[in-house]
């Protein structure tokens, strides 16, 4: 894969240690990456550009995921959402993957499970483009 | 739950029912416990939210413990509830994310610093306290004045409120950034000190007069960076007071307080809308020491890391004008690799060097003329310092930034460490270490569980047996089928560890953990995959494992925030302390009460064990005792075992209190008996014959004539047909084995504890490693913590199920007085040999007893 054809994934939470810990693993395996830990600038910027991947937390002070999500699937159907939370439970699990979510994974995770997720997003991303 | 299927109604019924609460509530904290504590091995991403709801739950859990305890024996424990909520709220302090306690000390020698000591007297401090300790470094005998007396000074001249308005004044434009600083600062410096404080530091520089033999002793005193991430650091510029008089510290102190205040450190700070008011401040004295040359060392060359050197600076007398030029200096370049070559000696002229002046403070001096174009440093202490570097930078896995001097005398003595952050220049290094690591083959990814994060590189050195250890070489990678606590010997020499079977709460884990050795275990084809010699780098951050020497990764590693330095990670290591440590050993001891309890883990333990007593107690020395209900079971080996049934856990009872085990049904039980009986193993032990009795003598009660419960041993089994809970108390130390065992394979689980000793620490921690290492060849999940191991297995087939059970009881008998005869290390891979022995004869004697269907 040439530098050009990377991976873009946007990452929305309101933790910094998330971004702090994803963002260096991500571009390590060769993804771009960029991380917002407020909705409003995620928001404006996936309103400028369209990502491949968004991984987004649900439950953030001040903002909902769940209408970030809702509101970048209405903009970019293709991309894939990947949804981080704290607060799993079966119903906001459903209510995502009716919103067209891709995964689920409930905090804490692990750094590969994230990867493989990524990786699965990636080629659902390849059979469909 | 399926043990509740107790038909008999009433009081028996009920009680039995608040003991299972206990017993599982029990088991819930400890899985919960170890799982929170799994997350500091750098595997997972975990948050603040996460911290805060793991807390609140352990909380409840450990608070319906408590509360059934107290249904159980009414108001016997009710100091539990106190300790309960001293503990919680202190959970609460560390959790509201007010670093400053009120229990903090003023003063903290630095003997008395840890790791963890980071919000009392900031990061660097902690730092440098830390490798005096794990790296067996000398640094500068002195104290540190913690942030609690920042705080103190603060309020006790109600500083904030001046301060405040002068800052408002500033903000408004009305007064320059000079004037506010200059203001503030003077209000700062005309402060009283109150006289703890005073008190305080007089106490601590009397100590070190004492210590050093000496009354005219000279401190520097700095500020410390306070903070918990490079992003949070104290946003202040460095203060430096050198060779002043420990009389004067006090004046100082508040010259250094109000370097807080400075115009640039008030600027950076509206800059990064960081509230003025948010500082706290640490400030260090150090003793000066009798400096012979000074200098810097950087791990990694900060202007082309890619060149793999180490950098070392170094001139004539205190290094204080080095750093702004005003002094010139010696520059060396060492390899980073073996035998660490110089590669580049810079030797200036240096015509002036700043010493320490008699009256305090310090001045220039010129260098004597036949000084100035030496090397300041020789070949042998070039390479002291590039091991020292190395080691350090290793230990904390970030390129450092260290300062160090030789005194007259020619001994290293480190003053500062902290991070060296080194930004690639260009972005595209960082962007290309993908297309980097791709030119090199992966043997293999993904396997196995990280027991340490980090990345080494180095050939491959397999150890099969232990004699291999001897001709280890530095800097290799060791690659094992499965781990040895022998691997301690050349963990120094190890650059990474990779093995086979393993897990990573193991044995191995532990060891690399506290060797801070990147480390894969449980790879299961490590050792197929890998030849003797192959140089290969470990990615312990990735888990996986190239081909060849990917130096670029190993910088990228090097120059990568570091998670440990996180403010998340610090805090669940500081609530975790209040959680997890285990400091109720020894039930038979006289702190063993609700108020001498320290963490939740305390608690827990406590409760259990009262749990027993009381249940024994009221269930069998009671004279109303159920007969049907409690019986005390006939072994042939000196053990006196209490059991309470459930259900269907005995079957044709006579009247008789005793019980045979032929007459016992419950599956788990039995088969945990089967080990713990087999011919020979309870009486193995190398043990002298007087020894073994005083044990027996201890272990055993009277089966005719009841005694009182205090007076014997509580070993009690609770069980039903498919359920068994085991407590023994073995002379000393204590196991627990507590096990479903069914056709059901979903509801199998057996969890064994295994606790303390009589013995010496070391031998009784040799005693948990050998138990661990059985644990771990046998697949069961391992967790070992000082004194303690727990082991545990779960959703597999009855046959296997009872196997296992079966290995327990035998490693019970068999532990039994092990601590004792483990004098050395080599004696565990000898108890090892040993057990397998009678574990064969248990098998085939089990084999001739009861056929298998």
């Amino acid at each position: 894969m040439s530098i050009q054809q990377k991976t873009s994934i946007l990452i929305l939470d309101d933790e910094p240690i998330v971004l702090k810990r994803l963002k260096p693993t991500l571009e390590k395996n060769n993804f771009e990456v960029e991380v917002f830990f407020e909705s409003a600038g995620a928001l404006q910027r996936t309103r400028e550009r369209e990502f491949d991947i968004i991984i987004t937390d649900l439950k953030m002070e001040g903002a909902d995921g769940m209408e970030f999500l809702s509101d970048v699937k209405k903009r970019s159907p293709r991309t894939e959402i990947i949804v981080i939370t704290g607060f799993a439970t079966p119903d906001t699990a459903k209510e995502c993957f009716e919103k067209g979510v891709f995964d689920f994974l409930a905090k804490p995770f692990r750094l590969n499970s994230i990867l493989e997720t990524i990786k699965r997003a990636e080629e659902k991303l390849k059979g469909a483009d | 739950m399926f043990w509740k299927s107790n038909k008999e109604k009433g009081s028996f019924a009920l009680l039995i029912g608040r003991f299972q609460d206990i017993l599982d509530l029990n088991n819930q904290i400890l899985e919960l416990t170890a799982s929170t504590g799994d997350m500091l091995g750098g595997n997972y991403v975990f948050d603040q939210q996460y911290i805060r709801s793991t807390c609140q739950q352990l909380a409840e859990l450990v608070s319906d413990l408590i509360r059934n305890l107290d249904a159980l024996a009414p108001r016997k424990y009710t100091p539990l509830y106190k300790t309960f909520d001293r503990i919680n709220n202190e959970i609460k302090e560390e959790l509201s994310g007010h670093r400053v306690s009120s229990k903090m000390d003023l003063i903290l020698s630095f003997d008395a610093i840890t790791r963890d000591s980071s919000d009392a007297v900031g990061l660097g401090n902690a730092n440098l306290a830390e490798i005096s300790k794990s790296l067996n470094v000398q640094i500068p005998d002195g104290f540190a004045i913690t942030t609690r007396a920042s705080v103190f000074f603060w309020e006790y001249n109600i500083l904030q409120k001046k301060l405040n308005s002068v800052i408002a004044r500033w903000e408004n434009n009305e007064i320059t950034v000079s004037t506010a600083a200059e203001k503030i600062q003077e209000i700062i410096r005309t402060g009283v000190v109150p006289a703890k404080i005073k008190k305080a530091v007089r106490k601590a520089v009397e100590k070190i007069y004492r210590r050093q033999k000496s009354k005219t002793l000279f401190f520097a005193i700095r500020n410390s960076e306070w903070g918990e991430d490079s992003e949070h650091s104290f946003a202040g510029q460095h203060v430096s007071l050198l060779n002043e008089p420990g009389e004067t510290i006090v004046k100082h102190y508040k010259t250094v307080l109000a370097s807080i205040y400075s115009t640039t450190a008030m600027e950076y700070r509206r800059q990064k809308g960081i509230s003025q008011n948010e500082i706290l401040m640490s400030v260090t004295c150090q003793m000066m020491m009798d400096v012979k040359v000074s200098g810097v060392i950087h791990t990694l060359d900060p202007v082309s890391p890619q060149r793999d050197v180490l950098t070392i600076s170094a001139a004539w007398g205190l290094g204080t004008a080095q750093s702004d030029g005003r002094i010139r200096a010696d520059r060396f370049e060492v390899d980073r690799n073996p035998p660490h070559a110089v590669t580049a000696i810079n030797i200036v002229r240096k015509k002036e060097q700043v010493v320490p002046r008699k009256s305090g403070g310090i001045e220039f001096e010129a260098v004597a003329a036949d000084q100035q174009t030496l090397s300041c440093l020789s070949p042998e202490q070039i390479k002291h310092l590039t091991e020292t570097g190395l080691a350090i930078e290793r230990y904390f896995m970030k390129t450092r930034d260290i300062e160090f001097a030789f005194d007259q005398k020619d001994h290293l003595i480190i003053l500062q460490n902290k991070p060296l952050h080194i930004k690639p220049h260009d972005q595209k290094e960082t962007y290309n270490i993908n297309e980097i690591i791709k030119n090199y083959p992966v043997i293999f990814s993904g396997r196995g569980e990280i027991a340490q994060k980090g990345i080494c590189t180095g050939p491959v050195f397999f150890i099969n047996t232990d004699s291999d250890l001897e001709s280890f070489p530095q800097g290799a990678v060791l690659v094992a089928r499965y781990s040895s606590p022998q691997f301690s010997r050349v963990i120094k020499k190890a650059s990474g560890i990779i093995t086979d079977i393993g897990s990573a709460t193991g044995p191995m884990a532990s060891i690399a953990r506290e060797f801070r050795v990147p480390a894969i275990v449980g790879t299961e084809t490590a050792t197929s995959c890998l030849t003797q010699g192959q140089e290969i780098t470990l990615d312990a951050s990735e888990n996986c494992v190239y081909a060849g020497i990917v130096k670029e990764l190993c910088h990228f590693e090097l120059m990568a925030d570091d998670f440990e330095e996180t403010y998340e990670y610090r805090l669940l290591r500081r609530v975790l302390k209040k959680i997890d440590p285990l400091n109720l050993l020894d039930s038979h001891d006289k702190d063993f009460t609700p108020v001498a309890c320290r963490t939740f883990h305390d608690i827990t333990r406590f409760v259990h064990e009262k749990a027993i007593e009381e249940i024994i107690e009221m269930n069998f020395y009671h004279p109303h005792f159920s007969k049907k209900n409690a019986r005390k079971l006939d072994l042939k080996i000196p053990l006196d075992l209490i059991l309470i049934d459930l259900g269907d856990g005995f079957s044709n009872l006579t009247g008789d209190r005793l019980i045979q085990p032929e007459n016992i049904t419950s599956t788990p039980l039995q088969a945990f008996l089967s080990g713990l009986t087999a011919p020979g193993v309870w009486s193995s032990s190398a043990v002298s014959v007087d020894f073994g009795s005083f044990m027996s003598s201890v272990t055993r009660t009277s089966a005719t004539s009841i005694a009182p419960p205090k007076n014997s041993d509580q070993n009690l089994a609770v069980i039903s047909r498919e359920y068994a809970n085991i407590n023994l108390r073995l002379g000393y130390h204590f196991n627990m084995v507590d096990a479903c065992i069914s056709e059901n394979i979903n509801d199998n689980y057996l969890n064994f504890r295994f606790l303390g000793g009589v013995s010496t620490a070391v031998r009784r921690s040799r005693r948990v490693r050998f138990l661990a290492q059985i644990l771990e060849k046998e697949d069961f999940i391992v967790n070992l913590k000082q004194d303690l191991v727990v082991g545990r297995i779960k959703n597999l087939p009855l046959a296997v199920m009872k196997k296992k059970m079966h290995l327990i009881g035998l490693l019970v008998a068999f532990t039994r007085q092990l601590d004792v005869s483990l004098i050395s290390e080599e004696h565990i891979a000898r108890s090892i040999v040993e057990f397998n022995r009678f574990r064969k004869d248990a098998q085939l004697s089990q084999i001739d007893r009861e056929p298998q269907p």
